[in-house]
């Protein structure tokens, strides 16, 4: 399988989706299905081989490569899955809105982006699919218009500023090394100086952290992904923001080297004891944003930010368990966020656009489903022990606490409790308490929503309870980088200090509910109830008014809220206001005469050649 | 006290538990209440005999009704006695959930409340005493054993009955009825 | 003999809880100037649940507390008790750490299945205070974990023989200190009672469980009892050799929890929280800090 024809599928089949719309809508449906679906039985092909093709050999001199290794194999078999997942689950999500045959063009298109960025072979290419990505999402985010416009515009913003740091970091490494191909490159890195790298690293971490959103990078996120329709949420929460954890795999691992890197700032202040640091307060502040966000979307998008901090914490440390532990987050991550997107992708689409936490309730009565696989997705977020995450936050607490940094241990595992707190609030507030009259008959989840949201719930407790199957892809991957190889079965880990058994765990548990289930069935007969029978001291059951979700921990939100400002917001909001009223001062100039234009040429020629005979640089 | 006897707990496990552990509903209705606190606290302290207070109705198997019921209360009190889990034990507390007491011809409290729900005992007196309350416990205890207290079988049989009363003076009542079938037949 | 202690273990946890549950409320009536129930009356009021009638919610409802039991009891496998240990080698404290979640969050679930507004608040409440006392003692464990360089329980234990407990080795005298002081939010016991408020919320997330599902949370109860203490006996006061010393010791903490309990009124949520982040999280953080600076 090569992998032009991989791109060339991938962007080709963007193109004639949008063309095909034109002609019918269900012919697009199934083509874009087809597509995705080609797109990643083509990836799976890939699995274990090292190629390395330029596709285009003349560029400036440059030949631009598309290459594939154990990284991006794992990369691009996410991102074309999770691809595949949100297109069947926008069939039915975006039934009947207008501009399909864009938004479905658009979809595959980020898709075939995120595809190159992770298969390209050097920093050209890399950049150029990363522009594409940058573009189709900010074109996704703003779908809706209205204040998906202003959240894509800072998107735009922020992602632009990113992208020139990176564009800057591009030329400084061409200027020196005189090539970007990743191989060149990390040959170059191997003599070059640590303020060099240090320099190089900034530049790139700009933009990888950008797209990341760790913070202080991360303003643009909640309101990018709440405002996004919810399939594209998934891929972006699920996939594309990772692309920033590709890049800093790419960078600390291909580029710089690991050696390199550890040794950056080694004598005073460790460049990946800063990393882990920004690691431990991403994952600390937008836990408790998602604690008091109301939008169930803007949670989950909270609660974004905070699982990248986990990754970045993982791959900072550098060690085989740490970054194993980071990579298989990343994994679980997209696993399970792209699920609860989803979830509440399907309650927005029954309940006509209602993603508001205090005005839900009850549909567990209704989507028994949904409920159940939000649960599970929920259990891996969280990290219960079984479910996917379970392993990956696993794998990162134990590093933390062997290499002796109890204090960002102590972040990693609070955060966890924050955790549990802002998704037993998704959870309860959406599918738990009293079902509103409104929502009486409700239906359930059609069958295009209902498949990909399995499928994911599926994947979550199958790498929950048989982690050596991914963790066997990413043990390659850390011997790859260079990393001692863990010693990976396939119920979980054997290594010296305190081994992980899964199935140990796996055999308990499911002693411990037989158990109880019998237990259970040996007591006395059980009636069911409605819930208009409930305990109310005696007084009917207020309808639509029996349920406690405003507020929900209005005692904490009380508690915390006045010392969590999102200040980098509040700063970015601010320097964009004077950027703002720089540009109206700048535009003064403009005044529309031609004699001042004029002037304008004549001063500035005066000022050259002032500069000329006095310093004479040129 | 039989507590200690152990032929009887080989005998009759389930009449045993039933007798020493009853749980009284939170639900007070008129001035018997007062009655309650000395009752549960140093005073006479009833959990010696396995009686405390429960919170809500699904924990309680024992409900006393200290006091006259006005027709406010008696929706209320049909709606706790009706989310007890069965066995449950009714004791009716003073004169006037008997006969009406001294507001026997008040517009507003109903007379007969064993016309409502089923009562497995009554305490007279306007107002009885704690020890009253021993006494009625103790007698509630003979009346487990010997099957007798089956309020809450009578108010399964009879149901019809029971709601045809209810809503005679409550008007058409909110909440479904209790017992589907029985009913129909 | 493994698989022996496989089964006994959890019943022997059950036991004592229950022997606990019972004990404290006898304590308490004494304390009140009462004379109490007999110490078998939980098991008394077990018996009668299961032999009543339930009502369900729901499937989750059900499933919910059968999910946090089983958590309970998998929790007990992993705790050494006097010696014993029935899963030693299987991810040591943090396994456990994760699995003492599964409890409150099958309650949770099947709380919020119950529909009930009383239910919902006590669950809101159980997670702030969890949040509350998680803090200082995530430092407390993290302070031991690295003191003693090692993330199996069973190691901790036995690090602590040569000196009885965490308490004489100097850097940990502070974590200590601060476990004593969250001991009382960690088993709900008042000031930290806030959860199951019965006066005031109708015995929070349970209020809607009867016949069967209150037996089974009664037990659950018993089993938080056992866990919370033996951790405590387990990590900062060395464990013990013999289950019959464990117990003893256990008992001691119990009386420690009650003497607390009996003297102090309910403290409001915020209240609670901002003890707990205050005094213990200051004290468990110096004790970090000792132990990170001074090693071993
Ligand atoms: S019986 Fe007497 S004390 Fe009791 S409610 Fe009636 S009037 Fe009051």
């Amino acid at each position: 399988m090569s992998l032009e024809l991989l791109m060339v599928v991938a962007l080709g089949g963007s193109l004639l989706t949008y063309v095909l719309g034109r002609v019918s809508s269900r012919l697009r449906n199934g083509f874009a299905v087809l597509v995705s679906l080609a797109l990643v039985a083509m990836v799976a092909s890939l699995y274990g081989k090292a190629l390395h093709v330029s596709y285009y050999e003349d560029f400036l001199g440059m030949s631009l490569v598309l290459r594939v290794s154990g990284l991006s194999w794992l990369f691009a078999m996410t991102a074309s899955t999770l691809g595949c997942l949100s297109v069947v689950f926008s069939l039915s999500y975006m039934k009947g809105k207008e501009r399909t045959s864009f938004y479905y063009s658009m979809l595959l298109l980020v898709n075939a982006a995120m595809l190159g960025v992770v298969l390209s072979g050097d920093l050209l290419s890399l950049f150029i699919f990363w522009e594409i990505m940058s573009w189709s999402t900010f074109l996704l985010i703003s779908y809706n218009g209205g204040p998906a416009l202003a959240a894509g515009m800072k998107y735009f913003v922020m992602s632009f500023v990113g992208s020139l740091a990176m564009l800057a970091g591009l030329l400084t490494v061409y200027g020196s090394f005189g090539t970007l191909e990743f191989g060149g490159v990390a040959a170059g890195m191997l003599s070059a100086s640590p303020g060099y790298i240090l320099a190089i690293f900034v530049l790139f971490g700009v933009a990888f952290g950008t797209k990341n959103a760790i913070w202080p990078f991360h303003a643009w996120l909640p309101p990018a992904h709440s405002e996004a329709p919810s399939p594209f949420s998934a891929i972006l929460s699920g996939i594309l923001i990772k692309m920033g954890v590709y890049g800093f795999l790419l960078i600390i691992f291909v580029l710089v080297g690991l050696r390199n890197f550890m040794a950056l700032g080694a004598d005073g202040l460790p460049l990946h004891t800063v990393l882990s640091i920004v690691g431990a307060i991403t994952i600390l502040f937008p836990t408790f944003m998602a604690i008091m966000q109301n939008d169930a979307k803007k949670l989950l998008a909270w609660s974004t930010v905070a699982q990248a901090g986990y990754i970045i914490l993982g791959i900072s440390f550098g060690t085989s368990l740490s970054v194993a532990g980071g990579v298989f987050h990343f994994v679980n991550h997209a696993v399970f966020k792209a699920l609860l997107f989803m979830v509440v992708g399907t309650v927005e689409y029954r309940t006509k656009g209602v993603r508001d936490l205090d005005s839900l309730g009850g549909l567990i009565k209704k989507m028994p489903l949904t409920f159940a696989v939000a649960l599970i997705g929920v259990c891996g977020l969280i990290g219960v022990p079984l479910t996917n995450g379970f392993v990956s936050k696993w794998l990162i607490y134990k590093t933390l606490i062997l290499e002796r940094s109890p204090f960002l241990a102590l972040v990693a595992l609070f955060g966890t409790w924050g955790t549990i707190l802002y998704s037993y609030k998704f959870l309860h507030n959406i599918f738990l308490g009293q079902l509103p009259e409104k929502y009486k008959d409700l239906e359930r989840a059609p069958m295009t929503m209902r498949l990909p949201m399995t499928v994911l719930s599926i994947v979550v407790v199958l790498f929950g309870v048989l982690p050596g199957i991914p963790l066997s892809v990413i043990n390659s991957i850390d011997t790859s980088f260079g990393l001692k190889p863990l010693n990976v079965t396939l119920w979980g880990l054997a290594s010296d200090t305190g081994a992980l058994n899964t199935i140990n765990i796996l055999a308990a548990v499911f002693a411990g509910l037989l158990i109880v289930w019998l237990v259970l069935k040996s007591g006395g007969r059980k009636v069911s109830v409605d819930q208009a029978d409930n305990y109310a001291a005696g007084a009917a059951i207020p309808k639509d008014k029996y349920q406690y979700s405003v507020g929900f921990y209005a005692p904490l939100t009380r508690m915390v809220a006045p010392y969590l400002k999102d200040f980098m917001d509040s700063f970015y909001m601010r320097l964009a206001g004077w950027v703002g009223g720089l540009g109206s001062g700048i535009r003064r100039i403009y005044t529309g005469y031609v004699g001042d234009y004029a002037m304008y040429i004549v001063l500035f020629l005066a000022a050259l050649i002032f500069v000329q005979l006095t310093w004479s640089p040129w | 006290m039989d507590r200690n006897q152990l032929t009887k707990w080989f005998k009759a496990p389930t009449k045993m538990a039933h007798k020493y552990s009853l749980h009284a509903v939170y639900f007070c209705t008129g001035c018997g209440v007062i009655e309650i606190p000395p009752t549960i606290t140093a005073r006479w302290d009833a959990e010696r005999f396995g009686v405390i207070p429960a919170a809500t109705p699904r924990h309680a198997n024992l409900f006393l009704i200290t006091g006259y019921v006005s027709v406010k209360t008696l929706r209320a009190v049909i709606r706790t006695y009706e989310q007890m889990p069965e066995p449950k034990f009714t004791v009716g507390f003073g004169s006037c959930p008997i006969n009406g007491g001294m507001y026997w011809d008040s517009y507003n409290t109903i007379n007969q409340l064993d016309k409502y729900i089923p009562i497995d005992g009554w305490i007279a007196g306007c107002m009885p005493r704690p020890e009253a309350i021993f006494v009625a416990v103790t007698h509630l205890w003979t009346l487990i054993d010997k099957d007798m207290a089956d309020g809450y079988k009578r108010y399964r049989k009879h149901y019809a009955q029971y709601r045809a009363n209810q809503e005679q003076v409550l008007g058409e009542l909110e909440w479904p009825p209790l017992f589907q079938s029985e009913r129909e037949g | 003999m493994r698989i022996l202690w496989l089964v006994l273990s959890p019943l022997i946890a059950l036991a004592v809880g229950l022997f606990f549950l019972g004990l404290s409320r006898r304590v308490m009536a004494r304390i009140h100037w009462r004379y109490g129930p007999p110490l078998y009356q939980p098991l008394i009021e077990i018996f009668r649940y299961f032999t009543q009638k339930g009502s369900s919610h729901g499937v989750l409802f059900g499933l919910g507390i059968v999910l946090s039991l089983a958590g309970s009891i998998v929790v007990i496998l992993f705790l050494p008790f006097g010696g014993i240990c029935s899963m030693s080698g299987s991810g040591g404290m943090l396994v456990v750490l994760y699995m003492m979640l599964l409890a409150p969050l099958g309650i949770a679930l099947s709380g919020g299945e119950a529909a009930n507004p009383n239910a919902s608040i006590g669950i809101s409440r159980k997670l702030m205070l969890a949040l509350g006392y998680e803090l200082p003692f995530l430092l407390i464990v993290l302070a031991i974990m690295t003191h003693y360089d090692t993330i199996s329980l069973v190691d901790i234990v036995s690090a602590q023989r040569e000196t009885a407990s965490a308490f004489a080795s100097f850097p940990l005298v502070l974590s200590g200190i601060a476990y004593l002081l969250i001991l009382p939010a960690m088993l709900g016991m008042r000031p930290f009672e806030v959860v199951h408020a019965p006066q005031e919320i109708s015995s929070g997330p349970i209020a809607e469980y009867s016949g069967p599902y209150l037996g089974l949370v009664t037990i659950q109860h018993a089993l938080t009892t056992f866990i919370g203490i033996s951790l405590f006996v387990n990590l900062v006061w060395g464990g013990a050799g013999n289950p019959f010393v464990f117990f003893l010791k256990m008992l001691v903490v119990l009386a420690f929890g009650l003497f607390v309990n009996a003297a102090f009124p309910r403290l409001r949520v915020e209240q609670a929280v901002r003890y707990l982040w205050r005094w213990p999280t200051l004290i468990a953080f110096v004790g970090l800090i000792l132990v990170v600076t001074l090693g071993r």
